[in-house]
């Protein structure tokens, strides 16, 4: 793990507290089995509001589409409200 | 949601890791199979917005909190309108008309955000990527927290049934939540007039009568 991925944002935002306490390592991240530790992660990211609180800035990244679709970066959707929803596929 | 609101908000998709891995579906070891994922995700849902791969160390997800299934409204400047920790639509819905309401600015919803764990949509689509990591997915599952998987099959067994609630877009009319709040209102005063009838008849026991019991007062009096 990278001490910038600890205390920055992909665009340089700092990280909030409750969210770096909980952050986990590439190793740990993608986990070979679901364990009891991992619903208890989340019930913890709950209570300690791990993320980005109203009010703040976006964190700002650029990602790849799928099918090749190039590049998105969030700040190209400024001016229309964006719905950003974060998904498994298992 | 977005044919309601598709043309007046954008729509992001991010995949991170697979929260249930098993064989046929190992942890990421490449940017190439996420993506991937991402896409046989798209077409299997018939999403018509991006989705994006995050990095293999989940920056942006983990920078965003990390939770299994969160969502974010950003408003129009950049900024967090309203964070859903435990994605749910309807919740959403009522976020983004507060936030159009407001022309596409600021917080809304009080403090903006929901911090309730919705797992009755999580538990009504959950079961096809549970079945897609085979026995591993289901038995490690039902080893982090026994009978969560088959809550899952069976909430998915049930998915018809719950899908008015569980996977509606928008909130419920005012006039079915009424009469859900009416109903239990009437079966909780219903149980309270009772144990407080079995009290003034002195009766103390609400439950099954005792055989008897009546009887013996009578003869002792």
């Amino acid at each position: 793990m990278t001490t910038t991925a600890m205390t920055t944002a992909a665009s340089g935002i700092p990280v909030r507290p409750a969210t770096r306490a909980n952050w986990e390592s590439p190793a740990e991240y993608n986990y070979e089995h679901f364990r009891t530790k991992h619903l208890l992660l989340d019930a913890r990211r709950t209570v300690e509001t791990s993320g980005v609180l109203p009010g703040d800035p976006a964190p700002d990244f650029t990602l790849p589409r799928s099918a090749g679709g190039g590049n998105l970066r969030l700040s190209d959707l400024r001016g229309k409200p964006v719905v950003l929803h974060f998904g498994s596929f298992t | 949601m977005h044919a309601l609101w598709g043309d007046r908000v954008h729509f992001v998709d991010v995949m991170v890791r697979q929260a249930h891995p098993g064989p046929a579906v190992p942890p990421y070891a490449t940017i190439e199979q996420k993506l991937a994922d991402a896409e046989a995700y798209r077409r299997e849902a018939g999403i018509t917005w991006p989705v994006l791969a995050d990095d293999l160390d989940g920056t942006v997800h983990q920078t965003y909190g990390g939770l299994t299934d969160p969502a974010y409204l950003i408003d129009a400047d950049g900024r967090v309108a309203y964070y859903n920790m435990w994605a749910y639509s309807p919740v959403l819905h009522q976020a983004i008309e507060a936030l159009l309401a407001q022309g596409g600015r600021g917080v809304v919803l009080g403090e903006g955000i929901d911090r309730t764990p919705h797992l009755l949509p999580a538990m009504a689509d959950g079961w096809p990527g549970i079945r897609r990591g085979l026995s591993q997915s289901y038995v490690d599952m039902e080893t982090s927290l026994p009978g969560s998987a088959t809550a899952l099959w069976l909430t998915h067994q049930l998915r018809p049934l719950l899908a008015p609630v569980a996977l509606r877009a928008t909130p419920l009319p005012p006039a079915v939540q009424a009469g859900i709040l009416l109903g239990v209102s009437l079966l909780v005063g219903a149980q309270i007039a009772r144990l407080q009838h079995a009290r003034a008849t002195g009766d103390a026991s609400p439950g099954p009568r005792r055989p008897g019991h009546r009887v013996d007062r009578w003869q002792a009096g």
